[in-house]
């Protein structure tokens, strides 16, 4: 509520002890210079005023009235003649602020009496721009502030539970002039802080009228943050505060936690926000936009990049650390701190084969604690034993950056050491015979097979170098055959041209068609006519003379044949053995049972033994 | 005499003795398989060995694994490869699958077709093995033929059968020793031995890229201009590489 500095504050005074006291009036500041944006304090005294006096502010020009309040003092005392006297002092306290720079002036107040007009003394300030007066640290809200140097005495009474200190405090914010009755205000808890390191956004409406309602707020974007909600009031609560000795109702519209991707220095836009003001019928709706905040983000120490920021600490358990083979036991990896947990990673747990471990289920359980985000995450691994042993799950090291001690921290858990048993199918369960499948099926020390392929202990260094095709022996040995084969039917070629009037070869020429003859007289063996298969073989055996003897011997009488080969030094054996086998095709032409086949077989190896018996005589 | 003494001691630092070079050979293994493991130390050993003439199957073997250990997989492709090649054992085909599965590169489209049909065929085939039946058959065959000459007419059968039998198998063996001839001399494939080579449209530095291959694929070497080799993959994707991109098995 706007006042002006003509306004008239009548004070009635309502009975004066002594109408004959001297009346004192006069006015004071509570400092001479000041700045533009500062307040300061005007104050009024009225001692012993006549019944019906009234006191007139100064109205000055150059000075905005924020507030007026008025107090009265009374006192007693002995005066001369042990006559008591009851002094009775009002003060009037003006909070001022200037308009402008300069040396101004604050016209004297007036005290109007029925019988005089009583005026003060002006006074001359000295007001620069901006702001002079440091800012005062607000007391907490509902916890009174101890004098410097007294210590609290409920300091660690609380704990983490601090029931007074539930809130990050809020800086005293800057009051805008246009809007100094109601306005929206954001405030960030730092101005500088770590990639990834908390901070706190908070809006509020600050408000000396009445409010309605707040019917939409608008944040800004948040552009190179996480954030995540820490307050968001569904209904006005209004809390009492005084900015700069004004009294405002603030409310708290939005607490926002915000964690920095990348470092910088960054703006946070202005929220806006559609307002009520007024009761019921009489409201008004108001648009106000708040401020924007810049902050100054820092990169992580080198030490400490990629690392989670917070505050943590992690802890691993098992189930259970004797197993049989097969059995599975879980083993919970938790952790648990402050910081931004779904940024934060877990180092992963790993063991030796012969555990198995498999991913890992995640729960995460988000809290607030004094305004400050964390939580706990809980990753539950199940681990399957596969093999019979003793073996140890290494303990799990979790780095993080600690922006409260501005170092790498770190938090360790202890190695688990899993014993793994031969499953207990074996004796207890072979004992049941319904069960013996099941005792087959159980559980197995489980010894996988897999991976690479072990090396070659030994070498050989020579072997296997090449294939056989490649070695320089090898195409003369192939071409061998295929060369001995063309000489000798070339050999043969040459000889048969060259040696056609040789009686020699004349001679084997002809041996060899007379066994051609056999050899076709065979083929009659079985099919042909008796008269032919003998005539074949008689042919046969006087080509194989002819051969031999060098003249034809086909129209020799017995006896002449005889004396021929005689003549030509046969043995009287194979003699006897040709004759032999030419009466026998003289007879198997004309005799009957000479025509089967056992027979036609029988003229046939004579005939050819007859040969052999010839050429090996 | 100086140059001589020269010499013999240069031959004395380039040559291993059988047991200095299986003194190498375990070192390498040794540091395989160590705790940690030191596959980089290894594969120094396997080396020194090649570069002194101590190859064959077993050191090309352990060096491809040391490579693919040490996620090497250009190398280790290109030694597994070439073990294979001299002895095919299951351990080198599980290593090379191995390999294979860890390749980046994954052929799709286009006519897929496997090696052709003569390297196929000598691929199949044991060298060693057809080219012994091939000399035996060959030589089998010219002494039943002069046998069949001397045997009398009709006492020929038993003789014509083998005969008949030896020339068809000398044929065939002595045809597929051929086919591995012409294969090993035509069919020529190489390894893509760095991360990322450039595949270009023509054989040019200016040239269009027109696709990427990484490490341990196998390819068709076709041909050679300047310091370009054309590729072929197996789903016949073709394009021109630096020769330096792909080493020859």
């Amino acid at each position: 509520m706007k006042k002006t500095g003509s306004a008239l504050a009548l004070a009635t005074v309502l009975f004066a002890a002594a109408a004959h006291a001297e009346v004192e009036f006069y006015q004071t500041v509570d400092r001479q210079k000041v700045g533009t944006e500062d307040t300061f304090r005007l104050t009024i005294v009225v001692g012993n005023a006549p019944e019906g006096a009234t006191v007139q502010y100064p109205a000055p020009n150059d000075f905005e009235v924020l507030q007026t309040s008025q107090s009265t003092q009374m006192s007693y005392s002995l005066g001369s003649g042990n006559q008591g006297v009851i002094k009775r002092v009002q003060k009037y306290t003006l909070v001022m602020r200037a308009n402008r720079a300069g040396k101004l002036t604050i016209p004297p107040a007036a005290l109007a009496t029925a019988q005089k007009t009583y005026k003060t003394d002006s006074i001359v300030m000295e007001a620069v721009k901006g702001r002079l007066q440091a800012d005062a640290a607000p007391p907490p809200s509902g916890r009174p502030s101890l004098p410097p140097g007294f210590p609290d005495p409920f300091q660690g009474f609380f704990g983490d539970d601090d029931p007074f200190g539930g809130q990050p405090q809020v800086p005293e914010p800057d009051v805008p002039r246009s809007e100094q009755d109601l306005f929206v205000r954001a405030t960030l808890d730092k101005e500088t802080a770590y990639v990834g390191e908390q901070l706190n956004l908070t809006l509020h409406i600050y408000s000396r009228v009445e409010l309605s309602s707040v019917d939409a707020v608008t944040m800004p974007k948040l552009e190179g943050f996480l954030s995540e909600d820490l307050d968001s009031p569904t209904q006005l609560a209004p809390e009492q505060r005084v900015i700069n000795g004004v009294p405002y109702r603030s409310y708290l519209l939005r607490r926002r936690a915000l964690f920095a991707l990348k470092p910088g220095v960054i703006t946070i836009g202005a929220a806006e926000a559609d307002i009520t003001t007024g009761m019921f019928f009489q409201g008004h709706r108001v648009h106000r936009k708040g401020n924007a905040l810049t902050v100054t983000i820092k990169a992580l120490p080198k030490e400490a990049a990629g690392l989670t920021v917070g505050h943590w600490r992690i802890g691993a358990e098992a189930s259970q650390t004797t197993v049989q083979v097969g059995t599975p036991i879980q083993v919970r990896v938790a952790l648990e701190g402050k910081g931004h947990l779904k940024s934060a990673t877990l180092p992963k747990l790993t063991g030796p084969a012969a555990l198995r471990i498999y991913e890992p289920t995640t729960t995460d359980k988000s809290a607030i604690t004094r305004g400050t985000l964390g939580g706990r995450r809980v990753q539950e691994y199940v681990v399957l034993p596969q093999q019979t042993g003793s073996f140890v799950l290494p303990g799990l090291t979790l780095q993080y950056f600690n922006p409260e001690s501005n170092r790498v921290e770190e938090s360790k858990t202890d190695p688990i050491t899993v014993t793994v048993t031969p499953g207990a199918g074996g004796a207890n369960f072979a004992a049941a015979p319904s069960n013996v499948g099941t005792a087959n099926d159980g559980p197995k020390n489980r010894l996988e097979a897999g991976g690479l392929k072990q090396l070659r202990h030994t070498a050989n260094f020579g072997a296997a170098s090449r294939p056989m095709w490649q070695r320089s022996w090898f195409a003369p040995a192939a071409a061998g055959p295929l060369a001995l084969g063309l000489a000798f039917g070339a050999f043969g070629l040459i000889r048969r041209l060259g040696g056609a009037t040789d009686p020699a070869s004349e001679k084997k020429k002809k041996a060899r068609a007379a066994r051609a003859r056999l050899a076709a007289a065979e083929k009659l063996k079985r099919s042909g006519k008796t008269q032919d298969f003998y005539g074949e073989v008689e042919k046969a055996l006087f080509g194989f003379l002819e051969a031999r003897l060098g003249f034809a011997a086909a129209g020799l009488t017995r006896e002449q044949l005889d004396q021929k080969m005689s003549e030509a030094g046969v043995s009287e054996l194979v003699r006897a053995r040709v004759k032999s086998s030419l009466e026998t095709c003289d007879m198997g032409r004309f005799a009957p049972g000479m025509g089967d086949v056992h027979a036609r077989a029988s003229a046939l190896d004579e005939a050819a033994a007859a040969m052999e018996a010839w050429d090996s005589k | 005499m100086t140059l001589g003494l020269v010499a013999a001691l240069l031959f004395a630092q380039s040559y291993y003795t059988p047991d200095e070079a299986q003194a190498l050979f375990r070192e390498g293994n040794d540091a395989f398989y160590k705790d940690p493991p030191d596959y980089a130390a290894a594969k120094a050993a396997y080396l020194k060995l090649l570069e002194h003439g101590h190859d064959g199957p077993d050191v090309l073997f352990n060096l491809g694994t040391a490579c693919l250990a040490n996620g090497e997989l250009g190398p280790a492709v290109l030694y597994l490869e070439r073990a294979r090649r001299l002895k095919r054992a299951d351990d080198i085909e599980t290593n090379l699958a191995a390999a294979r599965a860890r390749q980046g590169d994954q052929l799709v489209g286009g006519v897929p077709t496997s090696a052709p049909f003569f390297e196929r065929v000598a691929d199949a085939t044991d060298d060693d093995v057809v080219s012994a039946l091939s000399l035996g058959s060959l030589w089998l065959t010219l002494g039943l033929a002069l046998l069949f000459r001397r045997l009398v007419p009709g006492r020929r059968g038993w003789a014509t059968f083998l005969l008949v039998m030896s020339i068809i198998t000398a044929a065939v063996t002595t045809s597929l020793v051929g086919i591995d001839v012409w294969v090993q001399t035509h069919y020529v494939e190489g390894v893509v031995m760095p991360d990322t080579a450039r595949v270009r449209d023509f054989p040019g530095d200016s040239a269009r890229v027109a696709f990427e291959v990484h490490a341990g694929l196998k390819v068709r070497i076709m041909e050679e201009s300047g310091k370009f080799v054309r590729i072929r993959l197996s789903n016949n994707l073709e394009g021109w590489v630096d020769r330096e991109g792909v080493t020859p098995l």
